[in-house]
């Protein structure tokens, strides 16, 4: 459960203040899938950072798993992010130089996951993604779709309570992208987790079960599409 | 996050950047080469110079003066403004306090002191050799040393503790190089002459008008002309040239007895007469010197112990050591500018994997440990490439060195230890981390946000 309540924020002081999210308040129940859409500058990824504790909002709260985030310590707030957060973006992020496996091993160091039980996590994640024949080869020798899959498979590492992921299929094909969608909503399913995209593209918003529309930083519109619950049955 | 995770990160993000890693890393290794040369020096000197010390001094010697500046103390040989005493000797050009008879008992009543042989001020005009007829050399005469016995190339030496006879005088085998002797046996047993001259009496006026007197002219010439004596001595053995062994490579050694008696002879009837700028005693054994030395300070008699001396030398090395080292440390102030500069591009260059990091919920700390642990390797890896670089240069050139100076064989200039070695190694691996404070702060300050901001 992701409860978000007069969430605002603003950047710059007195004459040039920048509002980026003005009041935002809604709710995505556990395991639901979300996708957040909006033009550029709409404050979709504002409200993306905000959610997920990696910026601080001006004011307002954001509860997850009965927590409030914003009230946490710089440290606690680190420790939360590895231990309960997955984060895909649109340009992957996997360090080029370093094997795949260095790359899905990276969460589960900053988590101080034991290292005898690393190996198996790894395993566990390269296989949800199809990666498995890849585990030592260098992230920079992957396609573009591999990549994606491997920023995949190191956000669900440590199996996180909810998955962030921004324009996942930005920078993909079509097929490709349909994959990681795949994938994103397996994980979603499987684990119970929540998901949380953000997107412009109406398609993959469309396959969420629940839309939030934002335009200048406020909430114009919450759908909840009737496909979710018809999958649900 | 875990050390060993950090520092394996660390390992990896400098081996993905090898040239550069390299590059930084040689910078200190300059540094490192320089300063494990300086320490291998440092410690071959003082190994040369311990050695140097116990083939020439017993370690139960005592060097006895009465005046301080002699050991370098209070103003050292340089003069300077001083107390008169009538018991003044000069030495050396200088004026030295020397020790009186009555010094000399006071000594010699010490019961911790075996023996006390005082130092023969022997000035020969001149020395001939049998072999070498009408040739006048100098040399310096001195007292065979019973305590150390040198090495012999032809004659022999008598037993240990034993004087030679005092009509004998040992020659180094330097001095034959010099006289163009090729057979030493032969040398054996030949005659070595010392002309010692010994100066006229200064005369005051009365004495002058009192021998203008009873003499005449004539009597005044033959008082005031230098008498002569010559000292007939026979070659009983020829030392070896030895580096290490000082004496017994530049003067001519004669008896105890020998010495005194012409000493005696010389200073006869002049204020220098039985006394001695300095007295050398020997210390019962098993009774430390530096005690003894305090015994004889109270009485206002200075000594110097082997130790002491040992001393001296080690602060001329250590000061010429601490020269070489200060190169070394310029060097590495040098290599830390390029650690720093080496770690802040990298911090620009990885914006993207540090954001990436702090996302994943890395601690800005371990962000910044991350960084430090990098500079921390460069300077392990420079401090591994300019140590080994200088262990095998300076083992390979130590043979040829040893040559070139003369330092004997046996002997080396550079002497490796792997604990220094070690202690630099670990110290650069310190430098490296005050290196990369700052770019590790900047890294562990980044916004993740802003970071992953990009295209």
């Amino acid at each position: 459960m992701i409860e978000v309540e007069n969430l605002r924020k603003q950047y710059g002081k007195k004459q040039n203040t920048f509002i980026a999210l003005k009041s935002v308040t809604f709710s995505v129940p556990e395991g639901e899938t979300v996708a957040i859409v909006g033009k550029s500058g709409s404050g979709k990824s504002t409200l993306m950072h905000t959610m997920s504790g990696l910026d601080a909002p001006s004011s307002g709260t954001v509860t997850i798993d009965g927590e409030n985030i914003i009230k946490l310590t710089g440290k606690e707030l680190d420790h939360f992010r590895a231990k309960k957060i997955g984060f895909i973006f649109q340009s992957f992020f996997v360090q080029a130089n370093e094997t795949v496996e260095d790359n899905i091993g990276l969460p589960l160091e900053i988590a101080d996951v034991p290292k005898k039980m690393r190996k198996s996590k790894i395993a566990a994640a390269l296989k949800a993604v199809d990666l498995s024949d890849k585990i030592h080869a260098k992230a920079r020798d992957l396609s573009g779709g591999q990549k994606q899959r491997l920023a995949i498979a190191r956000a669900i590492v440590n199996e996180p309570r909810v998955l962030f992921a921004d324009e996942p299929t930005g920078n993909l094909d079509s097929v490709t992208g349909d994959k990681i969608e795949k994938l994103l909503f397996d994980y979603s399913k499987e684990f119970g987790a929540t998901l949380v995209v953000v997107t412009h593209d109406e398609e993959l918003a469309s396959k969420c079960a629940m839309q939030i529309s934002l335009k200048d930083g406020e909430v114009v519109a919450i759908r909840t599409s009737k496909k979710k619950e018809a999958r649900r049955a | 996050m875990r050390r060993v995770d950090i520092v394996r990160r660390a390992g990896r993000s400098l081996r993905q950047a090898k040239a550069r890693t390299l590059l930084t890393s040689l910078a200190i290794a300059v540094g490192a080469f320089t300063l494990t040369l300086a320490i291998a020096a440092g410690e071959g000197s003082r190994q040369y110079a311990d050695k140097i010390i116990n083939s020439n001094i017993d370690p139960q010697m005592l060097m006895i003066a009465k005046d301080k500046t002699l050991f370098g103390e209070g103003g050292g040989m340089t003069g300077g403004l001083r107390e008169y005493s009538e018991n003044a000797t000069e030495y050396g050009g200088l004026k030295l306090e020397a020790l009186s008879s009555k010094d000399l008992k006071r000594i010699k009543a010490n019961k911790n002191i075996e023996k006390v042989t005082p130092t023969y001020l022997v000035n020969a005009q001149y020395v001939s050799f049998q072999q070498k007829k009408g040739k006048k050399y100098t040399s310096d005469v001195t007292v065979y040393d019973t305590s150390v016995r040198p090495e012999v190339v032809a004659g022999s030496l008598p037993g240990k503790s034993q004087q030679i006879a005092d009509d004998e005088v040992i020659v180094p085998e330097a001095f034959l190089e010099t006289l163009g002797v090729k057979e030493y046996g032969k040398f054996i047993g030949s005659r070595v002459t010392l002309r010692l001259a010994k100066p006229p009496k200064e005369l005051s006026e009365k004495e002058v008008q009192r021998i203008m007197m009873t003499d005449g002219l004539e009597g005044l010439e033959k008082a005031t002309k230098p008498k002569t004596r010559d000292v007939k001595l026979n070659v009983r053995a020829v030392s070896k040239q030895s580096v290490t062994s000082l004496s017994a490579s530049s003067a001519l050694f004669i008896s105890e007895n020998t010495a005194q008696e012409l000493s005696d002879y010389l200073t006869k009837g002049t204020d220098q007469y039985q006394s001695y700028i300095s007295v050398m005693a020997l210390v019962k054994k098993g009774i430390d010197p530096a005690t003894v030395k305090d015994e004889l300070t109270k009485q206002n008699i200075y000594a110097m112990t082997a130790e002491d001396l040992q001393g001296l030398l080690f602060t001329i090395v250590n000061l010429i050591q601490g020269i070489v080292m200060g190169f070394g440390v310029l060097a590495l102030i040098a290599s830390i500018f390029g650690i720093i500069n080496t770690q802040y591009i990298s911090v620009l260059e990885r914006t993207q994997q540090i954001g990436l990091m702090k996302a994943l919920g890395m601690r800005g700390k371990d962000v910044a440990k991350l960084f430090r642990y990098e500079a921390a390797w460069i300077g392990f890896l420079g401090g591994v490439i300019g140590s080994a670089v200088a262990w095998i240069l300076g083992t390979s050139l130590n043979p040829w060195i040893t040559e070139t100076i003369g330092l004997g064989t046996g002997n080396y200039l550079l002497v490796f230890q792997i604990l220094p070695v070690v202690g630099l190694i670990v110290g650069l691996m310190i430098v490296g981390i005050v290196a990369g404070y700052f770019p590790a702060r900047k890294a562990a300050k980044l916004d993740p946000i802003e970071a992953l901001r990009t295209e």
